[in-house]
């Protein structure tokens, strides 16, 4: 009895019915994937997953071989013949538009898919990048680099020689007599075996001309000694750098020429010089060499005390009992001679208050200069 | 030294304002560091050069601003109206140190009221810093600042015997000085003594008991020319540095002496009444000769390249008291003046000149280039190590040279025992008054401060010379060093986080690439007993089988010394063997054209068999198409028997003419793997 029933339900429910209540179904259990067509869908990218997983089941459901449309589509066949065209039109248009809207799902779905899987890889580019953190040169480095480069691009050559000097290539040859202040062991440091810590590099000047005779031009920039008590402005150690040009002809205008162009390359080309009298036992005449500063010019400031003038070192004619000592003829030949301290140098250009700082190599101060 | 506006007008008549006058005086080389306006005069503060005593007073500066000016100094008259015995009646002059003393000059004055100085020489001191005292002591030290000679006033009642005896004290003489102080004499200082013993230490400071006071009624006054270096000696003992020390020590006039006095004497008896002795007792046995200093005037072009008339050249230097002697077709011969004991050669009358023309009319030029500039021949590869060093995260420091004992620090090998320490005799900051041996020690020191200051990441690099003595007498070795240290954890820039700690391979590594940027061939790492280093974390370094260094874990014993309670990694190496060490030539190897293939073996190997073994035992196989082993890594622990670790090598095959089959490599491997297998007693894991 049972099964004369469901004939006759089938029976009383005409094809196009059929079909009716299967797009109705679907209609109702699409409603809730519509929205991911339209624009500004909010959807997690979880729930999209999900969401996708649930529309490939709608698909299956409502397209698959037991799905509504697919018996409805064996019974095309089986109506009356002058219906067929038409009930196999509205099965196809049905089941066409069925797909498309899943389709148009589907694809709405994936890009918000997507979208949401490169929003969830977005990285941070503000993240400072990946390296080992450098280290750095010492200041005092840096600055004799710097000099070392200019002056070998005039044309001088780099020389250095002992740190612990004979009295003759410390004052003898220096024009520094006996009993001259400088050789006080109060200022100079005296081995047990009573040879000299150089307090000056001038002590190379004779080194270099013994070595090659002259014409010559050299710098020599490297450590000297002087017994000073340390203090914000001294060391008992510090960095000096000599230049000496000895040649046929030379004068003080070579001299005045070539500072004004080392301190144009150090400082700027709007630098200018100013050469004082002075003494020096080494030099005769003797001048002591200031530039214009840096920072203010010239109207004075912190950094020039004021004075709108920054002292660069010593300088002069070289001594002709110097030029003797090296066995450089003094009737031939003439030279200057010039001496900056490169810690000072340091000390004025990155505004030190402290030159202690220099050999007490704290990690945080060190890590400034490059 | 202060030198007063009002006073130079009185000796020149000067048009000039302060302002021009502090310019003009800077540019002859008597830098004024400053101009003080006060209430009716200008003070500068005149720095005057070692060598030039002669302007270490008003007259001395005058002199200078005259030859500026074109004008003439005016010396103050010294009249005595009121006179009346000789000296040397009254008192006795002897000097027993002729050397020390060329020349001393005593006169007396009787009858002095000791009182107040009048206004005008209280004011006149005070403007430039000098402290009133009385008329007597007041009119000494104006005339010192009006001449540069130093004057001593001695009370002649307290002179035993009225004797003035110069001469070198005596073994455990002593002297209270005017400040107030015993002073311990010593025999190579010179005194000024009566008939018993010193009254005043020569040049330097007058003794305490024959000081003018208000009771005096004679005083004797002392000008004298004492030997600058003897001055500065004695001075720099008893740790005195007075107006006379500082114008005695630069060489005061001994022509002078007589002029000074009779100005001092004559404004006693002015201020102080009295009644002078007609002369002065002048103790002048050698006169001093006067030098003689001939100038060719085209020298002065030749050296300055000032053009300068040769009439402007006869002014500049007549107006300094340069008396021309004699004029020849080539050279000018000029008479020194006394006060000048700077000058003795033609360069030096070359300075007066240019100074006084202006050194800011020399022009400026280069000298005609015709040398070719050279670095350091060590510069080029130095730079290289020091960017390899900072861009490994090292730091460059720089200690200073001297250190304390480094006893428990084994030197490179250039520094070996049998070289002693080189001492100071005279250090500056106590107890470091040996040259440094070794770079560590104030490396270690840096680490110590920057823990200190709660810096825990530290890893620095220095490169700077050590010292030995190896033969007495001769001048001590010196090396340069490269030491490095490294503690800490590993640091990322900008990142507050260490990636993680410091250990053995970075700081080899760092070496390496300091190595490798200097182009020079690998070094040697070996296993070592080394003094300051913990046992199984130290190494030997060599390069081309020589010594050059070690490095490792600082041992436990110093680490404790120094207080450090993290792991420190130090190493230093002979850099002066390693920059003479050739260069590696750098020559372009053909790529392969066909792939290599690589096999990976873990070896089970003793712990004693080191990665280098290995590797060697590798590389000493050479069948045709094996291109060697390269280390992967090690692996201890779980699995592993506790006196074994795994060792894993990739080894390499290729051949030049086709990609390698896998049977054809299997057939070449495993010979090689059997090798190393039998040589070590080693397992394949
Ligand atoms: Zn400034």
């Amino acid at each position: 009895m049972g099964s004369s029933k469901e004939e006759i339900t089938v029976a009383e429910r005409n094809p196009n019915q059929e079909v009716e209540a299967a797009r109705e179904a679907f209609e109702r259990e699409f409603e809730r994937f519509a929205r991911f067509t339209g624009s500004g869908v909010d959807i997690s990218l979880n729930d999209a997953n999900t969401e996708q997983r649930a529309l490939a089941e709608l698909r299956t459901k409502h397209l698959g071989k037991k799905s509504a449309i697919a018996g409805a589509k064996k019974l095309i066949g089986k109506v009356a013949p002058e219906e067929r065209a038409s009930f196999g039109q509205l099965v196809q248009q049905t089941e066409g538009s069925i797909a498309q809207r899943i389709d148009e799902a589907e694809q709405s779905l994936k890009s918000l898919i997507e979208a949401a899987r490169i929003e969830r890889e977005r990285i941070d580019v503000t993240i400072p990048g990946r390296r080992p953190r450098p280290g750095h040169l010492h200041p005092i480095t840096l600055m004799r680099q710097r000099i070392e480069d200019i002056f070998v691009s005039l044309g001088y050559a780099v020389e250095d020689d002992r740190e612990i000097e004979t009295d003759f290539y410390n004052f003898d040859a220096l024009n520094i007599p006996e009993g001259h202040p400088a050789r006080d062991p109060q200022d100079t440091f005296y081995t047990t075996e009573g040879f000299a810590l150089r307090s000056q590099t001038s002590t190379v000047q004779i080194h270099a001309m013994q070595r090659r005779g002259a014409p010559v031009r050299m710098i020599a920039p490297g450590r000297v000694f002087r017994r000073d008590t340390p203090d914000p402005t001294h060391n008992p150690m510090f960095f000096q750098v000599e230049g000496l040009c000895v040649d046929r002809g030379i004068t003080m205008a070579h001299l005045k020429g070539t500072l004004a162009e080392f301190v144009h390359r150090l400082f700027g080309p709007d630098t200018k010089t100013r050469f004082r009298p002075s003494y020096f036992p080494f030099t005769e005449p003797s001048a002591e060499v200031d530039y214009s500063c840096f920072n203010c010019g010239g109207p004075g400031c912190r950094i020039c005390k004021w004075s709108g003038w920054i002292e660069l070192g010593g300088s002069g004619m070289v001594h002709p009992n110097v030029l003797r000592a090296a066995n450089v003829d003094p009737g031939e030949f003439t030279g200057f001679a010039f001496g900056l301290g490169i810690d000072r140098t340091c000390a004025r250009i990155y505004q030190l208050d402290d030159i202690r700082l220099l050999f007490e190599n704290d990690v945080r101060f060190l890590e400034q200069f490059r | 030294m202060f030198i007063s506006y009002n006073w130079l007008r009185e000796l020149t008549g000067t048009k000039l304002s302060p302002e021009e006058i502090r310019d003009r005086l800077t540019n002859v080389g008597l830098a004024v560091d400053a101009v003080a306006d006060r209430s009716d005069d200008f003070i500068f503060d005149v720095e005057v050069p070692s060598n030039r005593g002669d302007c270490l007073s008003h007259i001395g500066v005058a002199r200078e601003l005259a030859v500026i000016e074109r004008s003439q100094v005016s010396i103050p008259k010294s009249e005595v109206s009121n006179v009346s015995g000789k000296t040397s009646e009254s008192a006795s002059v002897e000097i027993r140190d002729v050397d020390l003393c060329p020349r001393y000059a005593a006169r007396i004055v009787r009858n002095v009221k000791i009182g107040l100085s009048p206004d005008w020489l209280v004011k006149k001191l005070e403007a430039i810093g000098q402290r009133p005292i009385n008329n007597v002591a007041d009119i000494t030290n104006y005339v010192l600042h009006e001449f540069g000679q130093p004057l001593h006033a001695f009370d002649l009642a307290k002179l035993t015997d009225r004797k003035i005896i110069v001469r070198r004290a005596a073994k455990g003489e002593s002297i209270k000085t005017l400040d107030g102080v015993e002073r311990k004499l010593e025999e190579q200082m010179l005194v000024i003594a009566d008939a018993k013993a010193p009254v005043a230490v020569a040049g330097v400071m007058g003794g305490e008991f024959s000081e003018i006071s208000n009771l005096t009624t004679d005083v004797l006054i002392e000008s004298a020319y004492f030997n600058p270096s003897s001055v500065r000696r004695t001075a720099k003992l008893l740790g005195l540095h007075t107006e006379a020390s500082h114008r005695f020590e630069r060489g005061t006039d001994p022509e002078g002496v007589i002029a000074a006095q009779s100005r001092c004497v004559a404004l006693i008896c002015e201020l102080a009444g009295g009644t002078a002795t007609e002369d002065a007792l002048d103790v002048y046995p050698k006169p001093m000769q006067t030098m003689s200093v001939a100038l060719r005037p085209a020298r002065v072009e030749a050296i300055t390249s000032l053009q300068v008339e040769v009439d402007e050249m006869r002014r500049i230097l007549s107006a300094l008291g340069f008396g021309l002697r004699a004029e020849e077709s080539r050279a000018l011969s000029f008479d020194v003046p006394s006060w000048r004991h700077d000058v003795s050669i033609e360069e030096d009358l070359v300075e007066e000149v240019a100074r006084h023309t202006g050194y800011d009319k020399i022009e400026t030029s280069l000298p005609p280039a015709h040398h070719a500039g050279e670095y350091h021949e060590s510069e080029e590869r130095k730079r290289a190590l020091r960017r390899a060093l900072s861009a490994h995260g090292f730091g460059e420091a720089i200690n200073l040279s001297f250190i304390e004992l480094a006893n428990d620090f084994e030197l490179i090998s250039a520094f070996n025992a049998a070289t002693s320490v080189v001492t100071l005799t005279n250090p500056i900051i106590e107890e470091s008054s040996r040259m440094r041996q070794t770079l560590l020690l104030g490396l270690l020191n840096s680490v110590r401060h920057n823990l200190n200051h709660g810096i825990r990441e530290v890893s620095v690099f220095e490169m700077g010379r050590i010292f030995g003595s190896n033969e007495k007498g001769s001048l001590p070795l010196e090396r340069e060093s490269l030491a490095l240290v490294a503690t800490g954890g590993i640091q990322e820039a900008d990142r507050a986080q260490p990636a993680r700690e410091v250990d053995f391979y970075d700081l080899k590594g760092a070496i390496e690439a300091a190595i490798e940027a200097m182009n020079l061939p690998p070094l040697t790492f070996e296993p070592a007993t080394v003094r300051h280093l913990r046992p199984g974390q130290s190494a030997e370094i060599s390069a081309n089988g020589a010594r050059v260094g070690t490095m490792g874990r600082l041992a436990d014993l110093i680490a404790v010394e120094y207080k450090f309670r993290q792991p420190v990694f130090v190493a230093e190496l002979d850099l002066t063997t390693l920059l003479e060490m050739s260069p590696q030539p750098v020559l372009y190897a053909p790529l392969p054209r066909f792939p290599s293939i690589v096999r990976d073996v873990s070896l089970l190997v003793n712990r004693a068999v080191t990665v280098a073994e290995l590797a060697k035992a590798a590389a000493d196989q050479t069948p045709a198409h094996f291109m060697g082993a390269t280390f992967v890594g090690t692996y201890e622990g779980e699995g592993i028997p506790d006196n074994k670790r795994s060792v894993t090598l990739r080894f390499e095959y290729r051949a030049d003419d086709r990609t390698m089959r896998d049977d054809e490599v299997d057939a070449i491997h495993w010979p090689v793997v059997e090798a190393l297998k039998k040589q070590f007693n080693a397992e394949v894991r």
